[in-house]
């Protein structure tokens, strides 16, 4: 494998080097990145191409490690070396999230993922392989969260057995597949021979015993003006590879017709490496396809400064807000039966649903455009048909990921009270993971 | 657009160009072409977008390149820019999502969105099949009102046969 070398940048002061020096007021530990000592990377590196004109402050490689475990922390911290690290500079960035399921940019959540099981049930952490400074995760007993990326692509698990690796660089030397070769190479190295890449850009295994691939890792990119940024999954030693797939199937797949990117089902599997050890190969892996002359350069973020910084806070607001996670969710149709658009049969509707039951609505950027349900029966029951244009009319305009729940939502909406309300909310419930 | 139109082969940074051994027959030449006010003007970026500007130098559309939209893969989303707004060159306006790839689409001048293509967010595919085609049923992706910085910025930017030396000669590497 060929070794690309960038072009060293004397003009670009690392991000680093920068937050370095606007908040240490000369105390090291005050500043956003910290470098770390040689810890986990000591015998293992070898400097072996020094370049005398590269001083410390135009790091043009830089290697950053998170020791916090907060998806919405780490992924804005990749959004912040994304958006201000030099031009030229190349980057690897290394974290593990707590339990979390991330959807790609263009997905929807309810397709994706069962947010029922999400919300209700709070999967085991492995042990994560903390920086020893940083503090016991007081998430013990957190639901998954549910995360939107701001690169493309499907949805994945993570959790503290996964660990993330992120690599930018500028446009010219990107491809889809450079660095998750260079994942590839360090997997092989660190005992794992039959690791590849494979068509999609996921790194698969193939065990021996039964000659399947099994995919390890998959990947992701967000491409700028400026920077192309490319990160990848790598399963390590998940304790929840078997709840995963029940986690990421949604009882309202059935029902709905989405605009957006479609996930890729794929067989999972651990590597069975250990975290430190799978970094040590990254770094080495890294290292050999960008050398550098600085042996002392993982730097681990400083958590609590990283959360003061402005374009971190920024990230991250806008990460966990819900007109981020579920209001940018591309255009769908949620129907109750088969229609032109959508003639998919449909699963049948739970008992205690009116059999003349139909709801057909449009969604757009979180939005209700278009309500139309039918058949429902009401205590007054004089005009049932102009009940229920009366209720699909109200609902216009609502936004889905505002109903919290859809026996208040319908009753509410109708001048009427719902025969049917508790039956047909509920189920909805379920559908939009609100039960 | 930058990176996509690169990502079906290995290429090397533009600033060592210059240390390939094979000759680069052709050199960009981004400054040849002056705006004419008679006719309607077709601008690429190098970045792979496009602007067609009208006669009177108010009104524009905007798209990217077929030469990008090859190397993207196969679109399967369109995020279209927020109509309304008013942009700077080089601002990310909307977004297209390939192949796991989520590429930011750049306003190649300063301008104002007025119109999006909704045809896109339908059918994504219309990209890869038309990316050059600002009528009707084509893959353009804005319309776009243009002021005085907006002229000043097409300048910098290539005609078509310039465009089409820069991507031969970035293919060669």
């Amino acid at each position: 494998m060929a070794t690309r070398r960038p072009r060293p940048s004397r003009a670009g002061i690392s991000c680093a080097a920068k937050l370095l020096i606007r908040s240490s007021h000369g105390q090291h530990h005050h500043s956003l990145f910290t470098t770390r000592p040689r810890v986990s990377t000591h015998g293992l590196l070898h400097p072996s191409h020094r370049r005398p004109f590269t001083t410390n402050l135009s790091k043009p490689i830089q290697i950053y490690r998170s020791p916090s475990t907060d998806p919405y922390l780490n992924l804005s911290i990749e959004h912040h070396l994304l958006q201000h690290t030099p031009p030229s500079s190349i980057i690897l960035f290394l974290y593990t999230n707590r339990p979390s399921v991330v959807i790609g940019r263009n997905q929807n959540p309810w397709v994706e993922v069962n947010l029922s099981r999400l919300r209700q049930k709070p999967l085991p952490l492995t042990t994560p392989h903390h920086h020893p400074s940083s503090a016991p995760s007081p998430n013990e007993q957190q639901p998954t969260s549910l995360v939107r990326r701001r690169s493309g692509g499907g949805t994945v698990f993570h959790d503290t057995g996964n660990i993330n690796w992120t690599v930018i660089v500028p446009p010219p030397i990107f491809t889809r597949t450079l660095h998750a070769e260079m994942i590839t190479r360090s997997l092989i190295r660190l005992g794992i021979p039959t690791a590849r890449v494979n068509e999609r850009h996921d790194i698969v295994i193939t065990p021996s015993s039964d000659q399947k691939d099994y995919k390890v890792s998959g990947s992701a990119y967000k491409l700028t003006r400026t920077r192309s940024l490319h990160h990848g999954t790598c399963l390590l030693s998940s304790p929840n590879l078997g709840q995963i797939s029940g986690l990421l199937r949604s009882p309202a797949e059935a029902f709905i017709k989405a605009r957006g990117v479609e996930s890729v089902r794929s067989p999972i599997r651990n590597v069975g490496i250990d975290t430190e050890r799978f970094i040590q190969g990254v770094v080495e892996e890294f290292k050999s396809m960008y050398p550098t002359d600085d042996d002392e350069e993982i730097v681990v973020v400083d958590e609590e400064i990283a959360r003061q910084e402005g374009s971190i806070v920024k990230g991250m607001a806008e990460l966990m807000s819900p007109d981020w996670i579920y209001g940018q969710t591309p255009q769908f149709t949620f129907s109750t039966h088969p229609t032109e658009d959508d003639p998919r049969p449909r699963p049948p509707l739970p008992e205690g649903i009116p059999r003349e039951f139909s709801a057909h609505f449009t969604i757009r950027h979180g939005e209700i455009q278009t309500f139309s349900i039918t058949g429902l029966r009401y205590t007054d029951d004089i005009d049932a048909a102009s009940q229920d244009l009366a209720l699909s009319q109200a609902l216009v305009g609502q936004r889905i990921h505002h109903i919290t729940d859809w026996r208040e939502t319908l009753q509410s909406a109708s001048s009427t009270p719902i025969t049917d309300a508790q039956a047909v909310g509920g189920w909805l419930n379920t559908m939009f993971g609100l039960s | 657009m930058a990176s996509i139109a690169r990502c079906l082969r290995a290429a090397r940074p533009s600033g060592l160009a210059a240390l390939v051994k094979q000759p680069v027959p052709r050199l960009c030449s981004a400054r040849t072409f002056s705006v004419s006010a008679s006719n309607a003007i077709r601008k690429y970026t190098k970045e792979h977008e496009w602007i067609d500007l009208a006669a009177d130098l108010k009104t524009g559309v905007v798209g990217i390149s077929e030469y990008a939209a090859k190397a993207l893969g196969d679109v399967v989303f369109v995020e279209l820019p927020e109509e309304g707004k008013s942009v700077k060159a080089g601002d990310a306006i909307g977004a297209v999502e390939s192949v796991k790839s989520a590429a930011d689409i750049n306003a190649p001048i300063s301008c104002k969105i007025t119109a999006v293509n909704t045809l896109l967010e339908e059918k994504p595919g219309t990209i890869n099949q038309v990316p050059e085609d600002d009528s009707h049923g084509g893959g353009w992706i804005a319309k776009v009102q243009v002021e005085e910085q907006g002229v000043k910025d097409l300048e910098k930017l290539m005609d078509a046969e310039a465009y089409e030396e820069f991507t031969a000669a970035e293919g060669e590497h």
